[in-house]
């Protein structure tokens, strides 16, 4: 007997507020996120400007000791967590700590302390690197972080797909409460990759936008975008069975219906240009639902001029001539690509859709692509009224994820 | 330089939310002052940088109070000068 899944809560850290509330006020505006780098000195970079969690202070939200000993990835998913916990008016006690688990996804973990060691390790040797480096660059430590602080003891786990990440936690976490191994999960993603290393790594990869314009650099479908905007952020939701949200009188947010996963098998950063995989994933994500009843996707939208190609062929291959009749907007337009944690913020922003009615932009929309000649909702957000929505994420390495949220019928 | 006050100091950065008043030599690392395993690493690489001298493994394993910290940097310094 397969349960419902549904959504009580979510918090989130984005580079467009430290709350979901402030985040989604600005999407709708279609405010960008996207500045010059602060956080560290970008003089020899080719690639200066990226979407950074703006005043977010560790001290503000964490004990000393648990923001001392935790890499910035960790440290905005426990936020987001929290928030998220806090939301669901979820209460973890004696009677129910084995029930529910934790499963926070991160592309690249710890990124930034790792790079910090390395160069203690080089400039002062092996017995000056620090005791707190193991548990604070592997990328699972948000997962556990978060077990800990809210004594959670069911299983915890980090998941890793790049890019996918955080359509994948969902997917895995659906996929438990579905088949009954679990109660309840708290569930998403975090990454800080915004590190002299991480945008090295990226910009040579050929990956990020050179646009000097930095609020135009994300420019998702537009016939003139260059590569992506890296971002950074935390993005937590929870998932709990029907019955368990019931019993406990939870708030239901919305449903999850649906989950498809596939892989390109082609290339390691290259998408499989005809979208095959990708529509696949669509197919199985929607398995039970008609093409029909999907009133909005939130597109991957990373604004290279790979991905948002493919992509657009996925969804034409999915859905045939209805593809033109569904708004497709995406959020990495404002927010850049939150990496790990871009999959978890885009469901809570479905979430949002189906509840509030209104979709948000894709914005510097400004010249068409011939390629790309879907309805994006360009530069203004629209009143819609949306029963069914779906997330695409597609990762480095062929991920090709997607998750279909509902709203929930009240029964 | 008064070895005591430098180990107080070295603890406190360690945590940072410690209470000064109970860092006394008769303290217990872990339970009176929350200070585990990595923060003892911690303290005892910023103590080797401050009285420039190498803490020895073993030695640091059998510290469980504030003074078997002092009383290990004190015996150190001993070796260094004598």
């Amino acid at each position: 007997m397969a349960n419902r899944v549904v959504v009580t809560g979510y918090g989130a850290v984005t580079p467009l507020g430290l709350n979901v509330k402030d985040t989604w006020r600005n999407l709708i505006a279609g405010v960008s996120g996207v500045g010059y780098i602060s956080l560290f000195d970008t003089t020899d970079f080719k690639v200066k400007i990226a979407a950074e969690v703006k005043d977010f202070d560790p001290a503000v939200h964490l004990d000393p000791t648990t923001a001392r000993r935790n890499d910035r990835f960790a440290q905005l998913a426990l936020v987001a967590g929290m928030q998220a916990i806090d939301a669901a008016g979820l209460k973890v006690d004696d009677a129910n700590k084995y029930d529910i688990g934790v499963l926070i996804g991160s592309g690249v973990g710890g990124l930034d302390s790792l790079a910090q060691q390395l160069d203690i390790l080089k400039t002062r040797g092996p017995s000056r690197v620090s005791p707190f480096l193991v548990p604070m660059m592997i990328a699972d430590s948000a997962s556990s972080q978060v077990s800990i602080k809210m004594g959670i003891r069911g299983p915890n786990f980090g998941l890793i797909s790049a890019c996918a990440t955080g359509t994948d936690v969902l997917g895995v976490a659906y996929r438990l409460i579905k088949w009954g191994e679990i109660k309840a999960v708290v569930v998403g993603g975090a990454d800080a990759a915004v590190t002299p290393v991480g945008l090295a790594g990226f910009a040579q990869a050929g990956a990020l936008s050179r646009n000097s314009e930095p609020q135009k650099a994300s420019r998702p479908f537009d016939m003139e975008r260059d590569g992506f905007v890296v971002g950074e952020g935390a993005a937590v939701l929870v998932l709990e069975s029907l019955d368990y949200a019931k019993s406990r009188g939870a708030n239901i947010i919305a449903e999850i219906i649906g989950y498809g996963a596939t892989s390109d098998a082609f290339h390691i950063t290259q998408p499989l240009e005809n979208g095959e995989a990708a529509a696949k994933a669509i197919e199985l994500a929607l398995a039970g639902v008609e093409p029909d009843e999907v009133g909005y996707i939130n597109a991957h939208g990373t604004s290279t001029p790979l991905n948002d190609a493919s992509e657009t062929k996925a969804i034409k291959k999915a859905f045939g001539d209805k593809a033109y009749e569904i708004p497709i907007s995406s959020v990495k337009s404002m927010l850049g690509h939150m990496m790990g944690a871009a999959g978890a913020i885009e469901a809570i922003v479905c979430c949002k859709v189906i509840n509030e009615g209104v979709i948000p932009p894709t914005v510097n929309l400004e010249h068409p692509d011939p390629e790309c000649d879907l309805d994006y909702v360009p530069n203004v957000a629209r009143k819609a009224d949306v029963r069914i929505a779906i997330s695409n994420s597609f990762g480095f390495g062929g991920h090709n994820s997607v998750v279909a949220i509902g709203r929930y019928d009240g029964q | 330089m008064n070895v005591f006050e430098e180990v107080k100091k070295a603890l406190c950065k360690a945590n940072p939310g410690l209470d000064e008043s109970k860092v006394v030599p008769s303290a217990l690392l872990k339970d009176d002052l929350d200070i585990d395993s990595l923060d003892l690493v911690e303290i005892a690489m910023s103590l080797e940088d401050v009285f420039n001298l190498t803490l020895p493994e073993d030695e640091m394993e059998n510290i469980t109070t504030v003074g078997d910290i002092v009383s290990v940097i004190e015996a150190r310094l001993k070796v260094k000068s004598g």
